[in-house]
């Protein structure tokens, strides 16, 4: 797949000291801010901003975790990525079966219309999303996230797997039937593995889509207890000049699950992402 | 078969659920953007009809302007940061021959993965005027430049935009860095079998192939420019003084600080229409020119 471009040599030096300079823009902040999680403030503040700390202090990651509700908003987090995945993913396939393979009237304007969402900026419809959660009663549970979350991540994943389901043989439903399969059982069991590439990829999109989200869980949880991690992060906005450090801790804490993920699944995300690219354009 | 695939229920159980879900979260809210921004209406009981008093209004805004410059310029900022980057870095990683190109790759995508919450926080101690990295860098470089980089009414928008660039600029890479490897590689040989420097066949070949991924980048980044809203809420809270605001936060203040939804939602309706026009006039432009450089 990848091309070997062994004639063709760029002028190397520059492009290879470029590449160097802009990995450590792009990395030295977060390096910095790994850093100072351990440290306190007089180290970050006076006398070693740059380098590494002299002594790692970890009680910064167990102040955070123990005084600034941490765990609470970790939790509520994964709760709330993880419903969120499921739901969205589950919807997704059995909608795309139906409107790509099954034959019926409208399908296609049905489908159109879901996919009519990847034009709607969450931003725009923030007000109404507000007041539909509330006059369904959703407010005061994770529902509030779970649900609105769903909503605006169908569009593309329904895409996504029309694209797959479209290609797929007939004959996979037509020897289920003949081995007397009703349509649920041959979805459940025949259709879906055969998508499991797209499953983990739309999974892990997903998941970084919700685990990040901030513009709706801003208006949508009021409650303490409900906040997930980007919004448990601004709590130190007020007052971080006390203690960066935990600061520091709690956003290397709110980080490690993503980047984990990606270290762990880089082409993956990518080909979703670019799986996006090609949908939008 | 045709009873199959015509299964009524089935057919129910599958997309009901999607329907219902989008339907209440989706469709009806944007209708509801529209209609309600022709009514003066503070949230309680359904307000009064007033046409289109509230577009009037919001023309004759100051703020309207401000917050569309400064949509303007965060667009066209991350725009040129993320996509001249974005294609410098890789074509490098595609071409050079080196160890660790996934090193580079990961490097340059992982700010992509961070919350935009972290991102802003971790921007908020780098800009910090007394202690943030920026202004020690330059004291340590020996160079008086400390400045108080989000408190100036001129170049706190420019300081923010940086941010998103910044952030956002992996995911164009990946985007890009994809695109080139789906291009087979005996066009880069006849290319230099044709006597053409690396250059030459990149402006040649890579540009006008991956006309529609630059499509799609510049969609993002354009539209991106004109929904911001979490970079100025966080780090600037649309200030020094309203010199920061954009559309969405002018909707949002309308709404959630003054109780004007009717208002809020004649912003949202505009924002809703300038991103339809950029995604119109973006593919307008990328179908009418004819292939570019090729002959």
């Amino acid at each position: 797949m990848r091309p070997k471009l062994k004639k063709i040599k760029l002028s190397s030096w520059f492009f290879k000291g470029f590449l160097w300079f802009y990995a450590f823009i792009s990395l030295y902040p977060l390096v910095w801010m790994v850093l100072y999680s351990f440290k306190n403030n007089d180290e970050i503040f006076v006398s070693n901003p740059y380098g590494l700390p002299k002594v790692f202090r970890f009680e910064n990651y167990i102040n955070a975790w123990s005084q600034y509700n941490v765990p609470k908003y970790f939790m509520n987090s994964l709760i709330v990525a993880t419903a969120t995945v499921v739901i969205t993913i589950t919807l997704a396939m059995m909608f795309s079966y139906a409107t790509s393979r099954m034959r019926w009237k409208g399908r296609n304007f049905v489908r159109t219309y879901v996919a009519l969402g990847m034009f709607i900026p969450v931003q725009a419809v923030l007000i109404p999303v507000t007041r539909m959660v509330q006059t369904l009663g959703l407010s005061g549970s994770h529902w509030a996230l779970i649900i609105p979350y769903t909503a605006f991540n169908l569009s593309f994943s329904t895409l996504v797997f029309y694209g797959f389901f479209v290609g797929l043989p007939i004959e996979l439903e037509e020897a289920a039937c003949i081995d007397g399969a009703n349509i649920f059982q041959t979805f459940f069991k025949v259709i879906v593995p055969t998508v499991t590439p797209a499953i983990a990829t739309l999974s892990i999109f997903t998941f970084l889509n919700a685990w990040n989200e901030f513009i709706l869980a801003n208006v949508l949880v009021l409650d303490q207890n409900l906040k997930t991690l980007p919004l448990g992060i601004l709590f130190f906005q007020g007052q971080f000049t006390t203690d960066w450090g935990a600061m520091g801790a709690t956003m290397v804490i709110a980080s490690i699950p993503t980047v984990f993920v990606y270290t762990l699944f880089s082409n993956q995300v990518e080909k979703a992402i670019t799986v996006g690219g090609a949908v939008k354009g | 078969m045709k009873k199959f695939f015509g299964n009524k229920l089935a057919i129910l159980v599958f997309t009901l659920p999607t329907l219902i879900i989008f339907s209440l979260m989706v469709f009806y809210p944007i209708t509801q953007v529209f209609y309600k921004s022709l009514f003066k209406w503070n949230g309680l009981g359904s307000g009064s009809f007033i046409a289109f008093d509230n577009f009037l209004r919001l023309f004759d805004d100051k703020l309207f302007f401000l917050s569309n410059k400064n949509g303007f310029i965060f667009a066209a900022i991350i725009t040129v940061f993320q996509l001249l980057m974005a294609t410098v870095l890789a074509i490098a990683v595609s071409t050079l021959k080196m160890k660790g190109r996934n090193f580079f790759r990961i490097a340059y995508f992982i700010p992509v993965v961070l919350s935009v919450t972290v991102v802003c926080q971790l921007w908020l101690s780098i800009y910090n005027s007394d202690y943030g990295l920026l202004n020690r860098f330059f004291e340590t470089i020996g160079l008086d430049y400390r400045q108080n980089w989000l408190a100036d009414r001129k170049h706190a928008i420019y300081a923010i935009a940086i941010v998103n660039a910044w952030q956002w600029m992996g995911y164009q890479f990946a985007l890009i860095l994809a695109g080139i490897k789906s291009i087979p590689t005996s066009f880069y040989e006849a290319a230099q079998i044709d006597g053409a420097t690396p250059v030459q066949a990149h402006m040649k070949i890579t540009m006008p192939l991956l006309k529609e991924t630059y499509k799609f980048c510049l969609l993002i980044s354009v539209t991106g420019g004109i929904k911001a809203f979490t970079e100025m809420f966080i780090m600037t809270s649309g200030g020094p003084g309203t010199s920061s605001y954009t559309l969405t936060y002018m909707m949002y203040s309308s709404a959630f600080r003054s109780n004007e939804f009717g208002y809020g939602l004649a912003a949202a309706a505009i924002l809703v229409l300038e991103c339809l026009m950029a995604i119109l006039v973006i593919n307008f432009v990328f179908k009418s020119e004819p292939t570019v450089g090729g002959e």
